[in-house]
């Protein structure tokens, strides 16, 4: 029992330790800016900007956006570049279990999307004067979303290939189209069945409608069960992640 | 002496591609073993699969007495990796480099300084201590990247082709340096393709060819076999053409080739050769200035080997298995 205490807590620890450094070292990339950062905003203003929207459903939008744009940028940009640099082979050859490297990626994702969601939320807050209904749910939305999001981009960087352009591409196109069926700009309220169908099998649909539940205080969705979405999405993410880097094994890429 | 290593008909497939061939060694514990080959024998592959990062198609692989494919974990935590590529991360210091190693390697808290600092010291990249490595110098990043594999003092250390492209003085930094880790009980595994490399520093060398293992044994060993390759080094006063039909000709000489101002004839007898190379000087009025007998090269073991001509090759070959004569190609 204790050495499977021990294990659990230096699996802990490297990932933590996994997740600190690629913090230390990718974050100020021009590629996770580019992607990470400046894409959720000029996402924002591309279709908001003139169009009659309020303070609060802008700033619920923004928050769902910058949660999903930023926590799926990582994975795809910092696996194939340490693929092509060769550090990745370190991290696979070390002492700690596949799940575990592969947590340590989400948490980068995951972190930088608190960090930019948060960026978001303080402009809300100040500058539009936007009242928060419920901060809890608010807080556990962003949390959730950022690890479901983070593990939607781990997906795509799990794609054998040292070159990130080969996986930002597919994975932003994916992004965009979720965009657009997940309710983020045409709420799920005026949707037709089809469409509506089809956006709740979006884990975007439920970040947004939790994050309307938090700032506007009206969902569509029990917002347990957007949380409950967002957790389990996350983990089968996980899934194809695992498979591809052993198939990678066995492929020898 | 205990096994650090057995490999059991180790095979790879990429695809319908065969890349290593059923192939089985062992290397004792404490050894620095050699395993050498051209650019695409299996060399890489073979060592990937050794160290977790390539699935094995076929075949076992125990290191230290544990199965790799069962028990990785607690293998993983007994060995330490140098890739062909120096993988240190250059937005990171060199101290940076190694902490964040020695937490993922879980060395105890109260030891990563002092062996960080006891390797940078060794290195002779303690005052660069605190630079990022994007300004260090192909030489320093692969010191560090060998300081980063060992941190946790592994048992075993995979080096894979540690000093192409370095300069004299950094290649007998890196060959001490591995001579003092084997010393104080390290085991090496050493991937090469530089035959100075493997002849200077292993016990024993394996040479791959083809995805085969084409011979095992010592570098003295496997010379030894190779009478053909023995010859006869000879420089005349004046200028020596680039073949010498007459040269050539005289009994014994297999072949010959200019080697700067000398000529170098091979044969299985050279001191048979040497009367009548001095008879030959005398009859053509040629002064010799030099005239040395010279045993093989491992180089020339290798040659011959991965050539695919004919040679007796090593003691062992596949080892448990009778040796192998007259190979007539490599495969």
């Amino acid at each position: 029992m204790n050495q499977w205490l021990e294990r659990i807590k230096n699996e802990w620890a490297q990932a933590w330790t996994v997740a600190v450094k690629d913090v230390r070292v990718y974050y100020l990339r021009p590629g996770m800016i580019m992607f990470g950062f400046l894409m959720p905003f000029f996402m924002f203003f591309s279709f908001s900007v003139k169009r009659e929207l309020g303070a609060a459903e802008g700033v619920a939008r923004l928050l769902a956006l910058t949660v999903f744009f930023t926590a799926g940028a990582t994975g795809p940009f910092i696996i194939p570049t340490e693929r092509r640099m060769g550090t990745y082979d370190r991290l696979l050859a070390a002492p700690m279990s596949l799940l575990t490297l592969l947590l340590g990626k989400t948490a980068v994702g995951a972190f930088f999307a608190i960090a930019v969601s948060s960026v978001a939320l303080l402009a809300g807050l100040l500058f539009f004067q936007t009242t928060i209904i419920q901060p809890g749910l608010l807080a556990a939305g962003i949390l959730l979303g950022a690890f479901s999001f983070s593990t939607l981009g781990l997906v795509f960087g799990s794609i054998p290939t040292t070159n990130p352009g080969d996986v930002q591409m597919p994975s932003t196109l994916l992004r965009w189209g979720l965009l657009f069926i997940s309710g983020v700009f045409i709420p799920l309220s005026e949707m037709s069945p089809v469409a509506r169908t089809i956006a709740y099998f979006s884990p975007l649909t439920y970040a947004q409608d939790v994050m309307n539940h938090a700032v506007l205080g009206r969902g569509l969705i029990n917002p347990w069960l957007d949380l409950a979405v967002l957790l389990l999405s996350g983990v089968l993410f996980l899934w194809p992640s695992i498979k591809m880097h052993q198939r990678a094994r066995v492929l020898g890429r | 002496m205990n096994n650090a290593i057995e490999v059991e008909n180790l095979t790879k497939y990429y695809d319908k591609f065969l890349a290593v061939d059923h192939i089985n060694f062992t290397v004792k514990q404490g050894e620095i073993f050699g395993f050498l080959g051209p650019n695409g024998a299996g060399k890489t592959t073979t060592q990937r699969m050794l160290t977790t990062l390539l699935t094995p198609s076929e075949g076992t692989i125990r290191i230290f007495g544990r199965d790799l494919r069962s028990e990785s974990w607690a293998v993983k935590r007994q060995i330490g990796l140098v890739p062909e590529e120096s993988n240190v991360y250059p937005e990171l210091t060199a101290w940076d480099n190694l902490m964040f190693t020695a937490s993922i390697y879980r060395v105890p808290h109260g030891e990563r300084a002092k062996h960080a600092q006891e390797l940078l010291e060794t290195f002779g990249l303690w005052e660069k201590r605190a630079v990022k490595t994007e300004n260090f110098s192909k030489g320093m990043r692969r010191r560090l990247s060998i300081a980063m594999a060992i941190i946790h003092k592994p048992s075993l250390l995979f080096l894979d082709e540690p000093t192409p492209g370095l300069d004299a003085q950094s290649i007998h930094s890196i060959w001490e340096l591995i001579r003092r880790m084997n010393a104080e009980g390290t085991t090496i595994f050493l991937s090469t393709h530089q035959i100075e490399e493997a002849n200077q520093l292993c016990g024993r060398v394996a040479i791959i060819s083809h995805g085969k293992i084409a011979a095992i044994d010592t570098p003295e060993r496997l010379k030894a076999n190779f009478r053909r390759a023995q010859s006869v080094e000879v420089a005349f006063e004046g200028e020596v053409a680039e073949k010498s039909p007459g040269l050539e000709s005289l009994p014994g000489v297999t072949t010959q080739s200019k080697v700067g101002d000398k000529m170098r004839l091979y044969t299985e007898d050279p001191s048979a050769l040497l009367p009548r190379l001095i008879q030959y000087a005398e009859s053509q009025s040629l002064r010799i200035v030099s005239l040395n007998m010279l045993g093989p090269s491992l180089e020339d073991v290798f040659l011959e080997i991965t050539g695919g001509q004919m040679g007796v090759v090593g003691n062992e070959s596949q080892e448990g298995k009778p040796a192998r004569r007259g190979m007539g190609g490599s495969k």
